[in-house]
């Protein structure tokens, strides 16, 4: 895959590269939660600061990094009155979870790289 | 697994990386599953508490096993079924809670088909009453409701691709023949003890399942 921000695994049984964006704890425990959220599925901020128990001020960065990265989609919006933003993964953002799961796995296991 | 300071720092071990990943997936699924126990458990005692009660006030071959006042089980039934509805309706609802797209969609058009199917099939039997005897009328509505029940379920198991939500509707529908079968009466039991202890069932394995 040559997507430029997403390093492929490495062929020949090399150390695959780890994709820096979600390689950070806080951004990979961000994108793991969110990719188990159907396509098209969006969770309010407050609910997905709540479970995974970061602050606020926390989360946005984290979120804005992911935004930056093409990885999230945020989108402001309202319920009724109240403001809401709502988070989803992107389908780049799928594929750069599913590289960089590949990618563990080929570490621990080389033998599993395909 | 607790925030740390260096949340920037990636996790050195790939391991624990992937452990990570599984808690946190793991951690939404949770968060985002509503209750089984809550799911299923009131309406599995709605069954076996107010079909009990039918069993033992309209017994097989018109016996009156108990002599409850004879409008008690239907009271009694209906009372644990609109609880029941209440319940699963609240629980069903909190956990979609802030959470938009097309799952949510779907659980609210799964949960309204619960509701306008029951209507349509009662506003049916409905016109029914007055031209059969007691017991056909009980056997024709348990049996309707039942059946309505075991197909909704194999339904949801289809939309949701859950497997023991799909054997719960199957096994539901079969016993109902076998109630049927039976004839009035038995029916109740047969549907109190095997449908009713089949959504505990569920409610339990679906339960352990996520812990």
């Amino acid at each position: 895959m040559t997507d430029g921000a997403r390093p492929a695994l490495t062929d020949g049984g090399a150390i695959p590269e780890l994709d820096p964006v979600i390689h950070a704890q806080a951004r990979l425990r961000v994108v793991s939660a969110l990719s188990v959220m159907r396509e098209g599925d969006r969770i309010a901020f407050p609910r997905l600061q709540e479970t995974l128990r970061m602050t606020a001020g926390n989360l946005s960065v984290h979120l804005r990094k992911l935004e930056d990265a093409g990885y999230v989609e945020v989108t402001k919006t309202h319920h009724g009155r109240t403001p809401t933003t709502l988070v989803q993964l992107t389908r780049r953002g799928r594929l750069a979870f599913e590289d960089y799961t590949a990618a563990l796995h080929a570490l621990i296991n080389p033998k599993e790289e395909p | 697994m607790p925030p740390t300071d260096d949340e920037e720092l990636p996790l050195v071990d790939p391991a624990e990386s992937l452990r990570l990943i599984q808690h946190e997936r793991a951690n939404l699924v949770r968060e985002l599953t509503p209750d089984p126990r809550l799911m299923y458990w009131p309406w599995g005692f709605a069954w076996l508490i107010g079909l009990g009660a039918f069993f033992l006030r309209y017994g097989p071959g018109g016996r009156v096993l108990v002599d409850l006042p004879d409008w008690l089980p239907l009271v009694l039934l209906m009372t644990a079924i609109i609880s029941a509805g209440i319940i699963t309706g609240v629980v069903g609802s909190r956990s979609s809670r802030q959470v938009t797209g097309p799952s949510s969609r779907q659980g609210a058009m799964y949960g309204l088909t619960w509701s306008i199917s029951f209507f349509g099939l009662s506003f049916v039997f409905g016109q029914l009453s007055g031209t059969l005897s007691e017991s056909q009328l009980n056997l024709l509505w348990g049996g309707g409701m039942v059946a309505l029940t075991g197909a909704l379920h194999m339904a949801g198991g289809a939309i949701w691709n859950d497997r023991s939500l799909f054997i719960l509707g199957v096994w539901t529908s079969l016993i109902n023949i076998v109630g049927v079968i039976a004839g009035p009466g038995w029916h109740s039991l047969i549907v109190a003890i095997g449908g009713g202890g089949a959504m505990i069932v569920a409610g339990l394995v679906g339960w352990l399942r996520l812990r």
